[in-house]
């Protein structure tokens, strides 16, 4: 049997130094201070991510430019592969599923606007990732397709066909992707922790700890949904909450739906689980930020904690590779945030509101 | 071998003349500033700040702003000249800005029409690569069938409006080819992507289209379509292509603009950062810094100038004043060493600054760190190589980073030092060519020693690599004696395990070490030699304890006697003495690793001689297989022990060298001037 040392030695050193190489909080004020796109995008040419720049200035599309992060993000988990197996690989493999599933949800997208809400699609068909991930989806039968049942049928070696067509109908009563995209969800998360229960003890503690911190995130983000945009049974809630959470249990998400106070509840897992980070919270509090926006910094700030927990602790373990995953994710997603409040002339006050 | 001396001005000149004065500083450039506040005075209380007219921070903004511009084009503004000082005019942040927005507005419509192309291309590419997923079979059947994403339509149009047909079908990704022309109809052959069919009905149905039946004829039209696609993503691609020329062509005449407007920008954030560390009384201003004792009376005669005769100057040598803030340790370190050896010198600080007034071993890290690295990689070809690498570096990296550059440097020395060591043992890309100068290091490895050689085992190499160790400790020691000498730290100088008692047992245990070998590890000198060597220094070092219990005392900064102190005493003594034998013997011993890798060096090529040996067979001729294993043996070797052994002699002198006598706490001279960086 490998021993975790002999497992994570290598594979786990690489990744801390690229974790020491994520781009500075000081890059992202240069570019959030930036007076243009153009100007923003010049500050990267010095980091990995130069080729953003370097589309731009070709085509001026920045859409391009993200297609082409999403495919490097992709290429992180297909490069680590090289250097990982058994259970771990099959872990990270776990973990692409939910780019796989994204860009299924993308074609799926396309094609409901076009056939069903009779929409032009032209633009956006044109920045739908292609390229196989896991299994081949063909994206451009999905889009063209003339109904969802075709869509199965082009997904048949997957297993993503048996999920559409269990929801195709919903889909077409309530004239809403929502609860396919929430199946598709329920797969990902499913197969994932199922996939972490495999791993060796220790491997698995900090793994579902992750996940757990992950789906805690998700399953807050719905029932803001939930509650904001759809008029569900709390019944119907608890069916649609994926299990697994770390924070938050069935019974704290019963009580975020009903009582409409998510924040207070936030609030509560940090006294008792998080009290390092009351400090932080009470002073955004009083920024009089958005509902919305808090929750997400407090969940943001927790999934940080957590990092920052593995990061200083034993060094030979799966959730440095998980760790560096979500790093990465947090970066792209805030270099694609500000690259686009940059395109569309958002003030850095705003910018920095938000991030 | 030691750093440049420095002084401290202390100076006021009226408040009129502080212009020309901050001038005159900036144009030397020597001073290194320091804030008024940190010195304690009486009148501290009555100086006020002198604020710049414009924002340090702004400037620097639109500054860096303007090299987002320059940079991605290849220019990289050179810092201001004397005649820009003197043109120095006041700037306006506002305007400066508004015109770098007008510059990034002008840039951003390019942009624009860029997107709009890019779109136009990737659609075309989008509806190309359906039609290509058909190959050579494109039939009736297979466009016609449900798993088609592509549409084609034969039919006949109008001729008025035919141009009409055409402007509108571009907003949809399309192919329109003319088959046949009328006098009134044209014949037209279309495709498009299936999902645009509703869009496409409606423009056809405008136009008056009237459906033909697809011949067989038509869909050999095949190539015929794929070349109007690719023409027109070629067309599309060049006016892309034209768009980024334009952009960066409007960029290139703005540039001459910008780096004029940068110098500027420039000059005055350095003029103002001047003054920022000026203090103001009601009528002069003050200011304060340090400046090599060498441009003393040059800097004064450019402020006396300047300030037309009416300032006061005040200097403090750090050596001889005694005020809190001159002392030594704040007095910042400037290296006096000529260009060549600055990758020696990158060396050395990367390791720390020496302290002001100490010993800047540079030029003896140079003799150290090439002589190490010649012994573990000894050879006159991979050495030319490695020189290759290096001057190809030096020239890729030209006008680049600094630190590139002097690592492409070192590169190159690295590689002259292999070759001269190369020399010396006879190796040439592992090949015995020449006659080695001094002993055939590779004939004593694969057991064929040259018997009249002095040197003739491994044994031999190794006594070699110890007694170049000794002498690189013994240099570390001498240094600090001079170090310790230089601070008047006398009881240090003396009673350390580095002073003169840490030498002395260090020096008496080599003696003891030698004379054991000599008599093949029987024998040991007399106990009164080893008394003498090793024994009464032992002893003296227990009173470095007692003196330096007294030395505190009488500056009133020591604790009492009490009877626990005598045991302290003994208990140092005893740690002292751990250190003092088993540090010095691993140092010492710690330099086998030069001869070590050395023989790794040799017996790696040694083995990839004897792999192109089998794969060239048992008496046949140098063939192909043979000569590739000896350019990768050389190349792997050049790459993998190159690195090790750069590493490794870094390591000896940051361990068992800098250790001796470094105290890396100084600080670096940053004076404020045209050239600065920052």
């Amino acid at each position: 049997m490998t021993t975790p040392i002999r497992k994570y030695a290598f594979i786990n050193a690489k990744l801390r130094a690229r974790i020491s190489k994520l781009i500075s909080e000081n890059i992202l004020q240069q570019m959030i201070n930036a007076h243009s796109l153009d100007e923003a995008l010049v500050i990267l040419r010095d980091t990995p991510y130069r080729i953003l720049d370097d589309i731009y200035r070709k085509t001026g599309d920045l859409k391009l430019g993200e297609l082409e992060l999403l495919k490097g993000e992709i290429n992180l988990y297909i490069d680590i592969e090289k250097y990982i197996h058994g259970d771990t690989l099959d872990l990270v493999r776990a973990l692409l599923t939910l780019y796989e599933i994204d860009k299924l949800k993308n074609a799926v997208r396309l094609f409901f606007d076009r056939k069903i809400r009779k929409r032009t699609i032209d633009t956006a068909a044109l920045y739908v990732l292609r390229d196989k991930i896991l299994y081949d989806i063909p994206v451009d039968q999905i889009i063209n397709a003339d109904n969802l049942e075709e869509i199965s049928r082009a997904l048949e070696t997957t297993p993503y066909s048996a999920i559409i067509e269990k929801n195709s109908e919903t889909v077409i009563r309530k004239g809403s992707l929502f609860l396919l995209e929430i199946a598709l969800d329920h797969f990902y998360y499913k197969n994932l922790v199922s996939t972490a229960q495999k791993l060796s003890d220790r491997d698995k503690k900090d793994a579902l700890r992750i996940i757990g911190v992950e789906i805690d995130l998700q399953n807050i983000n719905w029932i803001l949904r939930f509650r904001r945009f759809y008029d569900l049974s709390l019944e119907e809630v608890l069916t649609l909450i994926i299990p697994g959470g770390y924070n938050l249990g069935i019974g704290l998400l019963e009580e975020a739906y009903t009582s409409q106070n998510i924040t207070r509840i936030l609030h509560g897992i940090i006294k008792t689980n998080y009290p390092g980070l009351s400090t932080l919270l009470s002073s955004q509090q009083a920024e009089s930020t958005s509902e919305l926006l808090l929750i997400d910094r407090i969940l943001e700030r927790i999934m940080i904690h957590e990092i920052q927990r593995i990061l200083s602790g034993y060094p030979f373990t799966v959730g440095i590779v998980l760790s560096y995953f979500i790093l990465k994710k947090i970066e792209i997603i805030k270099i694609k945030a500000i690259l686009n409040a940059k395109q569309y002339k958002i003030s850095e006050d705003r910018i920095k509101g938000v991030l | 071998m030691f750093t440049a001396r420095m002084i401290k001005l202390f100076a006021v000149v009226l408040d009129h003349d502080a212009d020309k004065v901050t001038e005159e500083l900036l144009r030397e450039g020597v001073m290194q500033f320091i804030n008024i506040t940190e010195i304690e005075h009486e009148w501290q209380g009555r100086l006020n700040d002198v604020s710049p007219q414009v924002s340090l921070a702004k400037i620097a903004m639109i500054r860096k702003r303007i090299e987002g511009f320059l940079t991605p084009l290849g220019i990289y503004p050179k810092t201001p000249g004397e005649i820009d000082l003197e043109n120095r005019r006041p700037v306006d942040l506002e305007e400066e800005n508004k015109n770098l927005d007008r510059i990034a507005d002008e840039l951003q419509e390019i942009r624009k029409r860029q997107r709009t192309i890019q779109q136009e291309i990737l659609k075309l590419e989008g509806l190309s690569r359906q039609i290509e997923m058909y190959g050579p079979g494109l039939t009736e059947t297979v466009v016609s069938s449900r798993y088609s994403f592509i549409t084609i339509r034969v039919g006949k149009v109008h001729k008025d409006n035919y141009q009409r047909l055409t402007d509108e079908m571009k907003d949809i990704p399309s192919v329109l080819l003319t088959i046949h022309k009328e006098e009134d109809a044209h014949h037209l052959f279309l495709i498009f992507m299936k999902r645009d069919t509703e869009r496409a009905q409606k423009i056809l149905d405008r136009a008056g289209w009237a459906e033909a039946e697809l011949s067989r004829k038509l869909i050999s039209l095949k190539p015929d379509i794929t070349l109007n696609l690719d023409e027109k993503i070629k067309q599309l691609q060049e006016e892309q292509e034209s768009l980024r020329r334009k952009a960066k062509e409007s960029m290139g005449l703005h540039s001459r603009d910008l780096n004029r407007m940068w110098v500027q920008l420039r000059v005055n954030e350095l003029f103002y950062k001047v003054q920022s560390y000026f203090k103001r009384s009601s009528r002069t201003m003050i200011f304060s810094g340090w400046l090599p004792a060498s441009k003393q009376s040059s800097l004064a005669e450019k402020i006396i100038h300047a300030a037309s005769g009416r300032c006061f100057l005040e200097w403090h040598e750090p050596e001889k004043d005694t005020a809190l803030e001159v002392k030594e340790k704040n007095a910042p370190v400037k290296f006096r060493n000529p260009e060549f050896l600055a990758p020696f010198q990158m060396l050395v600080t990367n390791f720390g600054v020496p302290e002001y007034g100490t010993v800047d071993p540079t030029p003896f890290v140079m003799f150290s760190y090439l002589m190490m690295f010649g012994l573990m990689f000894a050879d006159v070809g991979q050495g030319a190589v490695l020189a290759l690498a290096g001057l190809f570096g030096m020239f890729f990296f030209k006008g680049k980073k600094e630190a590139w550059q002097n690592i492409s440097k070192l590169i190159v020395w690295c590689g002259f030092s292999s070759m001269v060591t190369g020399a010396l043992f006879g190796s040439y890309f592992g090949m015995a060519w020449c006659k080695p100068l001094w002993f055939d290091f590779h004939g004593i490895i694969s057991s064929h020693p040259n018997k009249q050689s002095y040197i003739n085992d491994i044994f031999d190499i190794l006594s070699i690599a110890i007694y170049f160790g000794i002498g690189i400790i013994g240099f570390g020691l001498l240094f600090n004696w001079i170090n310790l000498f230089i601070k008047r730290r006398w009881i240090d100088l003396v009673l350390d395990k580095g002073g003169v008692l840490g030498a002395w047992i260090y020096f008496g245990g080599i003696y003891i070490a030698r004379y054991m070998i000599m008599y093949e590890y029987r024998q040991l000198p007399g106990s009164g030699v080893i008394f003498w060597l090793v024994g009464l220094p032992a002893l003296l070092l227990y009173a470095k304890g007692p003196f330096n219990f007294v030395h505190k005392r009488k500056k009133g900064t020591g604790k009492e006697f009490t009877l626990m102190t005598p045991l302290n005493f003994g208990m140092e003594w005893i740690v002292e003495l751990l250190e003092v034998f088993a540090g010095y013997l691993s140092n010492t011993l710690s330099f086998m690793r030069v001869a070590g890798l050395g023989i790794a060096h040799v017996s790696l090529m040694l083995s990839f001689f004897e792999l192109a040996r089998m794969a060239q067979g048992q008496g046949a001729a140098f063939n192909l297989w043979s000569l590739l294993i000896l350019i990768t043996g050389n190349i792997l070797v050049i790459g993998l022990e190159g690195l090790t052994a750069g590493v490794q002699a870094l390591r000896l002198n940051y361990y068992e060298f800098f250790t001796k006598f470094f105290r890396g706490s100084g600080e670096v001279y940053l004076p404020v001037s045209l050239k600065s960086r920052d």
